[in-house]
């Protein structure tokens, strides 16, 4: 059963990962921290669920479609909310984040208040067993898909021009400002792939779960834990809280109480800030004076 | 003279005395051509589907009007969303009585909802018939001003453990259930007829609301090997726990549901017809769903709101609808809430054409229907069952 746990926790834990790593990507770029992100994954669900149902389309291709739309939301939303208010107190971030994930709530409660929508099977693989061991096709295709994002992102980020030019801006504005990058745009870049990166979590489960409205909340928590278990504003420490918290869940309703599964996000947020508030990974800031 | 005198006095106090008792009946609600009656449900969140039965129920209603009210009166409906969470569910309750000041209140779905409006409504003292929640604890002990119009958690905990208790061979249970007190109202009654019945629970388990994996639980009935499963748990997570159990490939052990599920919805959800066909629900009407006995009411359904989907919960409130208009003619024009009330406390065996079991209301007794069947798939077709294997219509 242990084995068991670790591989359901681990494909539970991938969607976790993406949603702690695309709230990390926004909070690094912008120091915001995105309460409205959850709405995100939502809304990534349901755009492939209007694609792949109402349009007819097939899932890939309403997928990435869905991908390049909550890119262009994230745009929007950086340039015609954020912007604005930047020069104002960091508490209307959150109150605008927050007002915006509620926005996007309201909108999909407008078209579906009243259902709980399945999506059809789309990778409909028999599981694979291994002894008393089953590896199901939605783990393969959940972790498969999450672990190609994150080795595309983390190339992206570490190995080329563009990730140097993200880094020199996530380390001083001013000082990426004065070699002559583009910040603003910057900004607006981070925001939509912080998006369309937690979308992609909603898109993922979208075909294995069932979609409403208030889908997003519980990845939001989720995303909140494993960021806070890696360390707020590490990219691998998200990605690695992501994972342990959905082997933890997994482990804490088998060998303890499945009572512990829906608060075990929670436990480890006031678990970690109490025995080591900078998570796994993240480092303790130290001003040389 | 002085009789005469005497027999004035006596009419004039009589006289003041009838204007006094008319001026405490309550008819706050009630104008010369409408009666407002509140209804309250989940219409949205992820137990929205519940609202299907409210949508049934104003639906009722507005055929009622079409059919010339009650005695010159239309019935105006206030609906009132509360997405099945207690706070906005009290905040709705007070809403219709204080600023939409109706007459009654009618609807309702979720229990948990349902006893936290309870305090609202008794102390407001305005009718209340409760037509989906099932927690016996909204209507016992019965309080003056509450009816339920659906057979209560114990009611149907009881058919649940007497279909489990009816399969042949069934020793061993596992109870898969909210934390909640919806859950225990189906739980609770099921496991004591188990326990009378000599049947062991080994294994009760927990899945959350809003939880997208019961991993953990399935493997642990995987390693319980019971021979019945019972599934106190809402409908999205209903279908989590039927395709999980497919996952793991345990989907041959079959599974009681609660009536806050029906079969046309859960096979919807899952998506697959292998995934429940052993699933098995407490069922409330005359017919299946969509049977022949039904027509007359899904029709009305389909009449007022044409792209409504019909499902099990669609017409279980229009029950106590049927009873509700009947107890209204019975209080003639001149209505008020204490008529009401007290004609509600006459309605004896009434038949009202669509729940299965009769509804009964007396002072001392609220939980108005006393009986359900069971609905699960047979041969691909929902089938209406009185015990296992035992079709309800001859087949």
């Amino acid at each position: 059963m242990f084995l068991q746990l670790v591989v359901s926790g681990i494909s539970q834990g991938a969607i976790y990962a993406l949603v702690a790593l695309s709230l990390t990507l926004v909070y690094r770029a912008t120091t915001i921290v995105n309460f409205g992100h959850g709405d995100f994954v939502m809304a990534g669900a349901f755009v492939v669920y209007v694609f792949v149902i109402l349009a007819g389309m097939p899932f890939l291709p309403a997928a990435l479609l869905a991908f390049a739309l909550l890119f262009a939301l994230g745009l929007a939303i950086q340039r015609g909310f954020i912007e604005p208010i930047k020069a104002g107190p960091h508490i209307g971030f959150a109150m605008m984040s927050i007002a915006l994930g509620y926005v996007l709530r309201g909108v999909a409660r407008a078209g579906w208040g009243r259902e709980v929508l399945p999506m059809p099977r789309v990778f409909d693989f028999p599981p694979i067993f291994l002894g008393e061991l089953v590896v199901t096709g939605e783990s393969l295709v959940i972790v498969g898909v999450v672990a190609v994002l994150l080795a595309v992102f983390f190339v992206v980020f570490y190995r080329t021009r563009t990730g140097k030019m993200i880094q020199a801006v996530y380390q001083s504005e001013r000082g990426a400002a004065l070699v002559g990058i583009n910040v603003r745009r910057f900004h607006c870049i981070m925001w939509g792939f912080g998006v369309a990166l937690g979308a992609v979590g909603g898109v993922l489960v979208a075909p294995f779960t069932l979609l409403h409205p208030d889908l997003g909340a519980s990845f939001l928590i989720r995303g909140f834990a494993a960021m806070t278990l890696g360390g707020f504003g590490s990219l691998w420490g998200a990605v690695a809280g992501g994972l342990l918290l959905g082997i933890a869940e997994q482990q804490l309703g088998a060998y303890v109480s499945t009572k512990l599964i829906d608060i075990a996000a929670y436990l480890v947020i006031i678990a970690v800030l109490v025995v080591r508030p900078v998570g796994l990974f993240g480092r303790v800031a130290a001003v040389r004076v | 003279m002085i009789f005469r005198t005497a027999l004035r006095n006596l009419a004039t106090v009589a006289t003041v005395l009838a204007a006094a008792t008319a001026a405490a009946e309550d008819t706050t609600g009630i104008t010369d051509t409408t009666i407002k009656i509140g209804i309250m449900g989940p219409f949205t969140g992820n137990a929205s589907s519940y609202s299907k039965a409210e949508i049934g129920l104003d639906a009722f209603y507005k055929w009622i009007n079409d059919q010339g009210g009650i005695h010159g009166r239309k019935i105006e409906t206030v609906l009132e969303d509360y997405a099945c969470n207690e706070a906005k569910g009290i905040a709705s309750a007070k809403k219709l009585i204080h600023q939409d000041k109706v007459f009654m209140l009618h609807g309702n779905s979720c229990s948990g909802v349902a006893i936290a409006i309870k305090p609202t409504v008794v102390e407001a003292g305005i009718p209340w018939v409760v037509a989906h929640a099932v927690n016996e604890k909204i209507s016992s002990p019965p309080t003056k001003n509450i009816f339920h119009g659906v057979p209560v958690g114990r009611t149907y905990g009881t058919v649940m453990g007497n279909f489990v208790a009816s399969k042949p061979g069934t020793r061993t249970v596992a109870v898969i259930q909210h934390s909640n007190d919806w859950a225990n109202s189906y739980c609770v009654p099921a496991k004591q007829r188990l326990e009378a019945a000599r049947i062991k629970v080994p294994l009760e388990l927990a899945l959350e609301r809003g939880q997208t994996d019961a991993t953990p639980q399935v493997l642990k009935i995987r390693q319980a090997k019971p021979d019945f499963i019972i599934a106190c748990l809402y409908e999205a997570e209903t279908a989590i726990f039927l395709k999980d159990l497919q996952k793991y490939g345990m989907d041959a052990i079959p599974v009681m549901g609660t009536a806050g599920t029906d079969l046309e919805n859960t096979l919807k959800r899952v998506g697959d017809p292998q995934t429940v066909r052993n699933y098995y629900v407490p069922h409330n009407y005359v017919d299946n769903t969509t049977g022949g006995r039904m027509k007359k009411w899904n029709d009305i359904i389909l009449k007022y709101y044409p792209n409504e989907t019909i499902t099990g919960f669609s017409a279980i409130s229009m029950g106590s609808g049927v009873a509700v208009v009947e107890a209204l003619k019975r209080a003639g024009r001149n209505l008020s809430r204490e008529k009401f009330i007290a004609e509600m406390n006459k309605i004896r065996d009434f038949d009202t054409g669509i729940l299965s079991g009769k509804i009964t209301w007396t002072p001392d007794d609220r939980e108005g229907v006393k009986q359900a069947a069971v609905n699960g798939f047979v041969g691909g077709k929902p089938t209406v069952l009185k015990s296992w294997g035992q079709p309800l219509f001859g087949g």
